[in-house]
C-alpha cells in the first residue's frame, strides 16, 4: 500500500510543519519573557546614585540621593548636575562619568581637592559601587541604581 | 556625540541563532511538504530557494554577531520566519503555473531587503541625522510621490508603480517610513506646543505649529488620491493620527481625524468608480460572482475550506484566487493550515508588535521612542487592514501582508523598519 504510506507521511510532514511554526512562536515568546526579566524597569534607568553620607548640617540632609547620568558635573555652581551647598567645595569641583569600561571620577581643578575613600584624586580614577567621594566637607557614597 | 554603533563582544547573539534554527526547520519542512504534495521534484526551486534564503539569513545573522551588535534578538528571526512562510506560500501557489518566476524574483528582492536591513546597523552615523534633516527627508518623500503621479504606471486601477529600468517598485512604501521619521522629528521638537490648548478656541494648539504637519499630511494624501490607492491613503492617515496621539497623548486628535475621515471617504467613494466597485463587492460579492466579486469570493471559499485544521499544505485550492500571492496570501495560508495555522501566523505578528513597542518604551530619546513606535505601528496597521480585507470585514485594499506577501518594495521597506528598530534597541541598553 505505497499510496497510503505516502499519504500518511505527507500528513505527518504537514503536522510537523505546524508544530515547527508553533515552536518558533513559543520559543520567541520565551525569549521575550526572559528579555523582560533582564531589562531594568524604565524608571530605574537613572544609571547610579550619589548618596550623601556626611555633610554640614545646613548644607545637605544625610541620605539625600542624586541620580546620575552618563556624565555628571559636581560643584557649588547651580549649573552642575550635582549641586553642593558647601562653601568648601569649588564652583566646578569634579566630574563623575561612565563609559564602556565603567565609572570614573575626575577632579577638575578644585581648590580643596577631591578625595576617593580618603585618597586625593589626581588622575581620572575608576569608581566602584560603595566608594566614597569627598568634595569640600560633603562626603558622597556611590551607589548602584 | 556617539558615532559608532554600540557593540559588545561577539557570541552574544545566541538567542537569535537558536530562533533562526527554528526558521530553518520551518522553511525546509514547508518546501519539502509542498514539493511532495504537488508531485514536484525536489530539485529546482524547491531546493534552491529555501537553501539560498537560509544561507543569506545566517550570513546576515553572522554579520550582526561578528559586529558584536547588542540589542534585540527576536525581531530578526521572527520577521525571517514570516518571510520563510511567505516563500512557502508563494511557491505553493505559483509552482507549475506561468507565475512560477515570482518565487525567484521574491528571493532576489529578499537580498535587497537584507541590504536595507543592514544599512542602519552598519552606517556608523548618529540616528539624530534622521531628525535633523526632517524637512529634507519629507521633501524627498513628496517628490517620490509626485514623480509617481507624473511618470508612474497604472496597474489594477491604482497608479502606484514606478519603473526604473527593469525594476518596478511602489514608492509610497518608502514614503511611509519617511512620513514616520518626519512626524517623529517634528513632534519631538514641538510636542508641548502641539499638545497645548492655547490656540484656536482654546481647544487647538496655535496654528503656526499645526500648519506644517497638517499640510504635509494633506499633501501626501492628495497625491495618493491622484494615484487612486485607497489602501495606501488609509495607512497614511492611520500613521498621521497614531503619531499625533503618541506624541501628544490627546485623544481629541484621533476623534477629530476620524470625524474628518468619514465625509472625506464619502467624497472619494462618490468620485471614483473603482472605489465604489470595491465597496459594492465588499457588501455583496455575489452580485457579480464571476466578475469583480470573483477574487473576494474565492478568498472566502479558501478561508472556509481551511476550517479548523486546514486542508493540508499542498492539498487546498488557493490558486483559484486571482493574484493570490500579493492580495490573498493570508487566505491561502489559512486554507492549507487552517485556523490553527492562521492563529500562529497572527501570533507571530503580535510578537513583532509587542517587541517593537517595548523597544519604543526603552528608547533613550523622545525622537527614538516616537520613531520606534511609529515603525511598529505601520507593520501592525498593514497586517490588520489586509487580514480584515481578506476576511471581508472591511473593503479589500491593495495593502501587502508584511514580510509574507509577494512584493519587493514592501519587503525592502519592512526590513528597513526592522533594521531601524534593532539599531534603536542597541542604543537603548546601558
Amino acid at each position: 500500500m505505497p499510496e497510503v504510506t505516502f499519504a500518511v507521511a505527507l500528513w505527518a510532514l504537514r503536522l510537523l510543519f505546524l508544530a515547527l511554526v508553533y515552536g518558533l512562536l513559543l520559543q520567541s515568546i520565551g525569549s521575550l519573557q526572559r528579555a523582560l526579566g533582564r531589562a531594568p524597569a524604565v524608571a530605574e534607568r537613572g544609571l547610579a546614585y550619589l548618596v550623601v553620607a556626611q555633610a554640614p548640617p545646613d548644607a545637605h540632609r544625610r541620605g539625600e540621593r542624586f541620580p546620575l547620568r552618563a556624565v555628571n558635573a559636581i560643584g557649588r555652581d547651580p549649573g552642575n548636575d550635582v549641586v553642593l551647598r558647601d562653601d568648601f567645595s569649588s564652583a566646578r569641583h569634579a566630574v563623575v562619568s561612565q563609559d564602556a569600561e565603567g565609572w570614573w571620577v575626575e577632579d577638575i581643578g578644585s581648590t580643596n581637592g577631591t578625595f576617593l575613600n580618603g585618597d586625593r584624586v589626581i588622575h581620572r580614577t575608576v569608581l566602584h559601587f560603595g566608594d566614597e567621594i569627598e568634595a569640600g566637607r560633603v562626603r558622597l557614597r556611590f551607589e548602584h541604581a | 556625540m556617539r558615532l559608532a554603533v554600540p557593540t559588545s563582544r561577539p557570541l552574544s547573539r545566541l538567542t537569535e541563532t537558536r530562533l533562526l534554527f527554528w526558521v530553518a526547520a520551518i522553511t525546509v519542512t514547508g518546501f519539502f511538504t509542498v514539493a511532495l504534495a504537488l508531485g514536484q521534484g525536489l530539485d529546482g526551486n524547491a531546493f534552491i530557494v529555501p537553501t539560498a534564503f537560509l544561507v543569506i539569513a545566517f550570513v546576515v545573522h553572522a554579520a550582526l554577531a561578528m559586529r558584536g551588535l547588542r540589542g534585540d534578538q527576536i525581531m530578526l528571526p521572527v520577521s525571517l520566519g514570516l518571510t520563510g512562510i511567505g516563500l512557502i506560500v508563494i511557491y505553493r501557489v505559483t509552482a507549475g503555473t506561468d507565475a512560477a518566476s515570482l518565487l525567484t524574483l521574491q528571493l532576489a528582492w529578499f537580498v535587497v531587503a537584507m541590504a536595507a536591513f543592514l544599512l542602519p546597523l552598519f552606517v556608523p552615523r548618529d540616528l539624530s541625522l534622521l531628525s535633523r534633516y526632517k524637512y529634507t527627508w519629507m521633501t524627498f518623500g513628496l517628490l517620490l510621490l509626485v514623480a509617481t503621479v507624473v511618470r508612474g504606471e497604472e496597474i489594477n486601477g491604482a497608479r502606484i508603480w514606478f519603473r526604473l529600468g527593469p525594476l518596478s517598485f511602489t514608492p509610497w512604501e518608502l514614503v511611509k517610513i519617511v512620513l514616520v521619521v518626519f512626524l517623529a522629528a517634528y513632534l519631538d521638537e514641538y510636542r508641548e506646543v502641539i499638545a497645548s490648548r492655547r490656540g484656536i478656541w482654546r481647544v487647538l494648539p496655535p496654528p503656526p505649529y499645526l500648519v506644517p504637519i497638517v499640510a504635509m499630511a494633506f499633501a501626501a494624501m492628495f497625491i495618493l488620491a491622484f494615484e487612486k490607492d485607497i489602501g495606501a491613503t488609509l495607512v497614511f492617515f492611520g500613521i498621521f493620527l497614531a503619531m499625533l496621539y503618541l506624541g501628544t497623548g490627546r485623544a481629541t486628535y484621533v476623534v477629530a481625524g476620524v470625524a474628518i475621515l468619514i465625509p472625506a471617504a464619502y467624497v472619494v467613494y462618490r468620485l471614483y468608480a473603482h472605489v465604489q466597485l470595491r465597496v459594492e463587492m465588499w457588501q455583496n460579492p455575489w452580485q457579480d460572482a464571476l466578475g469583480s466579486g470573483y477574487q473576494i469570493l474565492h478568498g472566502l471559499f479558501s478561508l472556509g475550506n481551511g476550517g479548523l485544521l486546514g486542508a493540508g499544505l499542498g492539498a487546498g485550492d488557493p490558486q483559484s484566487i486571482p493574484v493570490v500571492w500579493s492580495d490573498f496570501v493570508f487566505a491561502a495560508f489559512a486554507e492549507e493550515t487552517g485556523f490553527i495555522g492562521a492563529l500562529a501566523l497572527l501570533a507571530l505578528y503580535l510578537v513583532l508588535l509587542y517587541r517593537g513597542f517595548s523597544i519604543a518604551i526603552a528608547a533613550p530619546t523622545t525622537f527614538l521612542q516616537l520613531l520606534a513606535a511609529g515603525l511598529t505601528f505601520v507593520i501592525g496597521m498593514q497586517t490588520l487592514v489586509i487580514v480584515a480585507g481578506n476576511a471581508k470585514l472591511i473593503p479589500l485594499t491593495g495593502i501587502t501582508l508584511p514580510f509574507v506577501a509577494y512584493g519587493g518594495s514592501s519587503l525592502v521597506t519592512n526590513f528597513l523598519s526592522i533594521g531601524l528598530l534593532l539599531r534603536i534597541s542597541a542604543e537603548s541598553r546601558t
